[in-house]
């Protein structure tokens, strides 16, 4: 398993994708720290301006383009190219296999939020922030990103098309973030409300439950859907 | 050892494979051969775990694929058809890689991707990109992924397709080098390869096995025995004309003019009678002289192309002996219908006759 995940976070490296996903997300989080320094009109609210960043349009928005970016190679790249020939007649079990995509990609997600830490540095320089708050809020971001980076690996099982696995991640992310608009109970359903919760600085158990339980759901999905192609393939 | 027990692949109602059986023994190089869409790939695919068998067993090593497959996949090494690899690792990365997907031990593993570098003629290249390598360091690249990790079974899948003829006899010589210490199993559609390597050959058409035999005896047992080729120098076109002078002569037939003025004739005789003494007998006497004179050599392509044609053959006279009883069964079951009828209602047939000139008197008022 730990092959895998090495060679594939390698391979992000050894292409363009990895640096245009960090870039690209470095670049709209600094678009939104930029406009939240811009609208306090000189009293910078150094205890929250952390925490507001990740509340931006911007970021979120972002990320919902971008992690399929990363995901939606996984399975459908080794599909198209005949690869998973190699990979599924190797000694590793497919649940590993399926656990080795989803932590790569996840590191991935990991080492661009990681990066947000400078931002952190900057503001801990001028002013003091509300360290435990920003934690939280950078956990529960966290917690977000890993659900939805299992939804993406399991959209890759569906197809050898990579295009097509990005549209379904990207389509049910935008689905479960617009939905509290139309329907009331879909706040319920939207895992980016869950995440607000997190940047009031409350670890909410329940919602940590619910991404966790989300993010199995997905990794079930995705080994399911890899036994069952293995008798109708 | 590789034993393969009944298997059958669906794909809905159509049937890729149909209840095939074999095994390939320790230390034993085995060739699967058969047109394409025979079922070769499918066949390798399950041996592989790849694919799963709709039915049957599939046993490597003593371990069966469907429920031990972390063992089974161990003994195994790999070559799928098409030669896929990772394009943006270099040929050292890619083995690296495989021999750590397949838990080669860490203080050997060095030394073995090495070895197995070594093995495949790859030194030159090791530290280029995949993408950038010629067809036949492909293939190489990838032959070395099956080798790392000393597996027991090599699994080949079209190992020389897109090779210049000096690379395929560089696979085929180590192919033959590793079969001293591997159980091999490959597929291949040049079938002179086959006949090179391979100690048995599995011949699969339409997703059956139509033979199993080594090589030399598949060609004896198709061997025509009763047809000679005999070149002959006729200067008074006698040669049509003996045929009558010899007595177990079924035909003959013209084949060719040669250059130098000669002619080639196709006999052939009943039975398994050899003709040959008693051409050498009679045509001096009639003024003809022999050039050459050979028994027809059946080569695997012969064997393998008449072993399929038979089954065809079969199967069509089978659906046709089949069609014929359907239609006489229907013909039967008509009549006795018809005679059914008749002893029912003895007058229907003068009301049928009666309703028939109603209607064409009703027709000719119309008019």
């Amino acid at each position: 398993m730990w092959a895998i995940i090495k060679k594939e976070v390698k391979t992000y490296f050894l292409s363009p994708i990895g640096y245009v996903f960090i870039g690209i997300f470095l670049l709209a989080f600094s678009i939104s720290f930029n406009l939240e320094l811009g609208y306090s009109n000189g009293i910078i609210d150094f205890q929250n301006v952390f925490v507001y960043i990740f509340t931006y349009l911007p970021t979120i928005l972002v990320f919902a383009f971008l992690i399929p970016m990363i995901t939606m190679r996984a399975f459908s790249e080794e599909r198209k190219n005949g690869t998973e020939q190699l990979l599924l007649t190797s000694p590793v079990s497919i649940t590993k296999i399926v656990l080795a995509k989803f932590i790569s990609a996840f590191v991935m997600v990991i080492i661009a939020v990681l990066f947000t830490l400078i931002y952190m540095g900057i503001i801990c320089y001028f002013g003091t922030p509300d360290i435990p708050a920003a934690l939280v809020t950078l956990l529960g971001f966290a917690l977000l990103c890993m659900a939805y980076t299992a939804f993406g690996i399991f959209a890759s099982s569906l197809t050898e098309n990579q295009i097509i696995a990005a549209m379904i991640s990207i389509v049910t992310f935008v689905i479960t973030w617009v939905l509290p608009e139309f329907i009331a109970s879909g706040s319920d359903f939207s895992l980016i409300n869950m995440f607000y919760k997190f940047t009031t600085g409350q670890i909410d158990i329940a919602y940590t439950i619910t991404y966790l339980a989300f993010t199995v759901l997905c990794l079930i999905l995705t080994i399911t859907v890899m036994q069952r192609r293995k008798s109708a393939r | 050892m590789i034993e393969v027990k009944n298997v059958t692949k669906k794909y809905g109602s159509f049937t890729a494979v149909e209840n095939i059986s074999f095994d390939v023994k320790d230390g034993e190089i085995v060739g699967l051969l058969g047109p394409n869409g025979a079922g070769k790939s499918t066949t390798m695919n399950m041996i592989t775990g790849f694919i799963e068998a709709s039915e049957g067993n599939i046993i490597v090593n003593g371990y069966d694929i469907s429920k031990k497959p972390g063992k089974a996949k161990k003994q195994i090494g790999y070559m799928p058809e098409g030669v896929p690899s990772y394009q943006e690792l270099t040929t050292k990365e890619f083995v690296k890689y495989m021999a750590e997907l397949k838990s080669v031990d860490k203080k050997t593993r060095k030394e073995e991707i090495e070895n197995v570098i070594k093995q495949t003629g790859l030194e030159e290249v090791e530290n280029k990109l995949i993408k950038n390598l010629s067809r036949g360091y492909k293939q190489r690249v990838s032959m070395a992924g099956a080798l790392v990790g000393n597996p027991d079974v090599l699994i080949l899948d079209e190992p020389t397709v897109g090779l210049d003829p000096k690379q395929i006899l560089e696979i085929r010589n180590l192919i033959k080098e590793l079969g001293k210490k591997h159980t091999i199993i490959l597929s291949s559609h040049i079938l002179s390869e086959v006949s090179q390597i391979c100690e048995r050959v599995v011949i699969i058409n339409k997703g059956k096995i139509v033979a199993i035999d080594t090589p030399e005896n598949l060609e004896t047992k198709t061997q025509n025995k009763n047809v000679i080729y005999v070149t002959v120098e006729d200067k008074n076109e006698k040669m049509l004309s003996i045929k009558d002078k010899i007595k177990n002569m079924q035909e003959m037939e013209y084949v060719k003019d040669n250059e130098d003025g000669t002619k080639q004739y196709k006999i052939v005789s009943n039975g398994d009678i050899d003709l040959r003494k008693t051409l050498f007998d009679i045509l001096p006497k009639e003024d003809i002289t022999i050039f050459e004179l050979k028994k027809a050599e059946v080569s695997l392509e012969d064997a393998f192309m008449k072993l399929i044609d038979d089954r065809q053959e079969k199967n069509i006279n089978k659906k046709e002996k089949q069609k014929i009883e359907k239609n006489k069964n229907n013909k039967h079951n008509e009549q006795e219908k018809i005679g059914n009828k008749k002893e029912q209602d003895p007058n229907s047939s003068d009301e049928n006759a009666e309703e028939k000139e109603k209607t064409k008197q009703e027709e000719g008022g119309k008019e």
